[in-house]
């Protein structure tokens, strides 16, 4: 581990090409749900789940900028990422960034009022986003602009996408492809003020580990993202190393995994007993909708739950 | 809740049985938990034996039994064993060191209905790994893990950490995720039996244990699998471990002799009465022997432990790191910032950062000087 190198400020070229390789590894274009998205092979619905909750995202974005900005001391900095802001919110109402998106919610057959609601928002996607904002509020300037980074990947990508969904999905109106025409030439514009600053400011070998890290943690949260919508799709089931005890009435129904056992309350056991691995968390939460009029969330509930089965190796899910 | 039952002195319904079924093992680790006086402890209870410990500890509550050790696979009727705790329906998952158990063996095994394996590891490469284990063993455990993904058993690698082998914690994640592990816990060394002997030659250095969370931390946040299982060591936490979840509380452990104990070290501390299997129903030795009842609850309890917030987290922490350190088995736990005795961890902890060389770590069944170890031989 402590070579002597180990400490030696990288050269520019180099600290960029160290950037760029965790991008090439880690970044979400290599997600197989993002895999799946550009050749084809998603359903309409699986496309109108990250549509939706991708939206949650797009909303995280200027909060995550106001931040930085606040961090920053130079007003040339400032001048220049404000304009990320204006990007996404636009200058006026019915502008930006955040409005593309909802056209774009709208061009999947989405309503633009409950997408905006965000109210089928995953708990994982939640967790991703609310993370990368924990992430920026905690962490100073460089880091901060650092973990932005991923934007040296995205312009690639949304030339992809749209190549994509025009030719794998004709019922996509084109003209809700607007997000990512734009940013096709935001993400370079941005990602190039994004490293200059970064390569600059990173003074000390200690700094650029810094950014490097910044970087990594920001690609897993993006990965982590659509982790949590491909979860929503797969079909749940015990998983085979885990014993469900119902059998004594005097205790609570249990879960019996290696070295854990994992108390249900009624609810908890109602949803898992309709993991049968044909029915994915979506059909369960309606089951469950239909059982029980009176739950305020179902969706919410059975996907915090298989959530945290997943998590505790209760349940396994299949495609 | 049942009410009524007399014979329930408010002993709580343990679910997990720790089953050590021999203190025998090919390996000589020098962390190894059990009492420094392990040959004094024989087996004292055959398969039959077990298979009624086993149907008691179901009745008691009991769902999950973890076949310890020693090395279990060290017993010829393991199979057996392994059968009864399948029968009395209780989830049987096998911590072993991958030998000298064969591919034959762990067929058996399956077929007799076990569930989940814990391997141990010593380290993520050959060289240090055998090296602690003090025989050649890496390159078995290598296949053994195959051999239980294989046969479609729940699989979890457990590695001890110490400051030979926390610089390559994320490399022992890679060999869990290599491995194809549901799981891999990253065990920092808890100072009982052999480990308590050679403290100074395995204690890290703080720093050692930030650069472990940080990999910790990037790993768990790249993704799903293996599950981490990762928990600050208590004498750099300034909190004490909730040890065993409660003393007499969730866990009973049954010793190779038969002997009921809250822990596998409980009888390093003197004149505990514990009784055995042997010769009283599990229930008794659970609820009634005063060894049991001695730390149960909270009214042993000393302030500050008394009166603190947290004693329903950490339970006051861990019985016999308080008599190894203080000589006062029913002391505050010196891992404990509150403790009045905290300045002894404090001290460890700073002699871990000064430039002095360190001891060499004796193994497991090394003659023992007279500086000794523990206080008092353990097995009595």
């Amino acid at each position: 581990m402590s070579g002597g190198g180990e400490s030696q400020w990288l050269a520019p070229a180099e600290f960029e090409a160290r950037l760029r390789r965790i991008g090439e590894e880690r970044y979400h274009h290599r997600h197989p749900f993002n895999l799946r998205m550009h050749d084809g092979s998603l359903t309409r619905e699986e496309i109108q789940a990250w549509v939706s909750n991708r939206y949650y995202y797009q909303t995280r974005i200027p909060i995550k900028d106001g931040m930085i900005l606040s961090k920053a001391t130079e007003p040339a900095f400032r001048r220049e990422w404000v304009r990320r802001i204006h990007d996404h919110d636009g200058r006026k109402a019915g502008e930006g960034g955040l409005e593309l998106w909802l056209s774009l919610a709208e061009a999947v057959g989405l309503s633009r009022d409950e997408v905006k609601e965000q109210r089928g928002v995953l708990p994982g996607v939640r967790r991703a986003c609310d993370a990368y904002v924990a992430f920026v509020e905690s962490h100073d300037l460089l880091e901060s602009v650092a973990a932005s980074l991923t934007e040296l990947f995205a312009g690639d990508i949304m030339h992809v996408r749209i190549a994509a969904f025009e030719k794998h999905y004709p019922w996509v109106d084109t003209l809700g492809l607007e997000y990512f025409r734009t940013r096709t030439s935001q993400a370079p514009r941005d990602a190039a003020e994004g490293l200059h600053h970064v390569l600059s400011q990173a003074r000390t070998r200690s700094d650029q580990e810094r950014c490097l890290s910044a970087l990594e943690r920001k690609c897993e949260i993006l990965w982590s993202l659509l982790d949590a919508i491909e979860l929503a799709f797969a079909r749940p089931r015990l998983s085979p190393h885990a014993q469900l005890r119902r059998d004594d009435a005097e205790a609570p129904a249990l879960v019996v995994v290696p070295e854990r056992a994992v108390k249900l309350n009624a609810s908890g056991l109602e949803i898992l007993e309709l993991c049968d691995g044909e029915h994915n968390a979506r059909e369960i939460a309606a089951e469950i909708r239909r059982r029980h009029s009176e739950a305020s969330d179902p969706e919410a509930d059975v996907h915090g739950f298989l959530d945290e089965m997943s998590r505790l190796l209760v349940v396994e899910f299949t495609r | 809740m049942s009410t009524g039952t007399a014979s329930l002195p408010q002993a709580p319904r343990p679910m997990n049985l720790v089953a050590e079924l021999t203190y025998r093992c090919p390996l000589r680790c020098s962390y190894c938990s059990n009492p420094l006086a392990y040959r004094d402890v024989h087996d004292g209870l055959d398969a039959g034996a077990w298979s009624r410990v086993f149907r008691e500890a179901a009745a008691l509550g009991v769902v999950h039994v973890g076949l310890t050790g020693g090395e279990p696979s060290t017993r010829a009727d393991l199979a057996q064993i392994v059968a009864a705790a399948a029968e009395a329906g209780l989830y049987t998952h096998l911590v072993t060191a991958g030998m000298p158990l064969k591919e034959a063996g762990l067929a058996a095994l399956c077929e007799a209905g076990l569930r989940s394996v814990q391997l141990s590891f010593q380290d993520s490469e050959a060289e240090p790994s055998d090296a602690v284990a003090g025989v050649t063993a890496f390159e078995t455990k290598l296949a053994f893990a195959g051999w239980v993904r294989a046969r479609s058993l729940a699989l979890s690698l457990n590695f001890v950490l110490h400051r030979h082998n926390l610089p390559r914690i994320s490399e022992m994640i890679e060999l869990a995720c290599r491995l194809d592990a549901d799981r891999v816990e990253l065990a920092n060394t808890q100072y009982h039996g052999w480990a308590w002997l050679n403290r100074e030659a395995l204690l890290p250095r703080r720093e050692q244990i930030e650069e472990a969370a940080r990999a910790v931390a990037r790993a768990r946040a790249a993704g799903n699998r293996p599950e981490i299982v990762f928990v600050l060591p208590d004498y750099f936490s300034d909190r004490p471990k909730p040890c065993m979840g409660g003393w007499g509380r969730r866990t009973l452990v049954v010793a190779p002799d038969g002997r009921v104990l809250p822990c596998h070290a409980a009888r390093s501390i003197p004149g505990l009465e514990f009784w055995s299997a042997n010769d009283r129903s599990l229930e008794a030795c659970w609820t009634e022997a005063p060894g049991m009842q001695a730390f149960r609850g909270e009214s042993w309890m000393p302030e500050p432990c008394r009166s603190c917030d947290l004693r329903a987290v950490d339970f006051g922490g861990c019985r016999c790191q308080a008599y190894a350190i203080t000589g006062d088995a029913a002391a505050t736990d010196p891992a404990c910032a509150l403790a009045p005795q905290h300045d002894h961890v404090v001290a460890a902890r700073l002699r871990t950062a000064s430039g002095n060389p360190r001891p060499t770590a004796r193994h497991r069944g090394e003659a023992i000087g007279p500086d000794g170890g523990e206080r008092t031989p353990a097995g009595a």
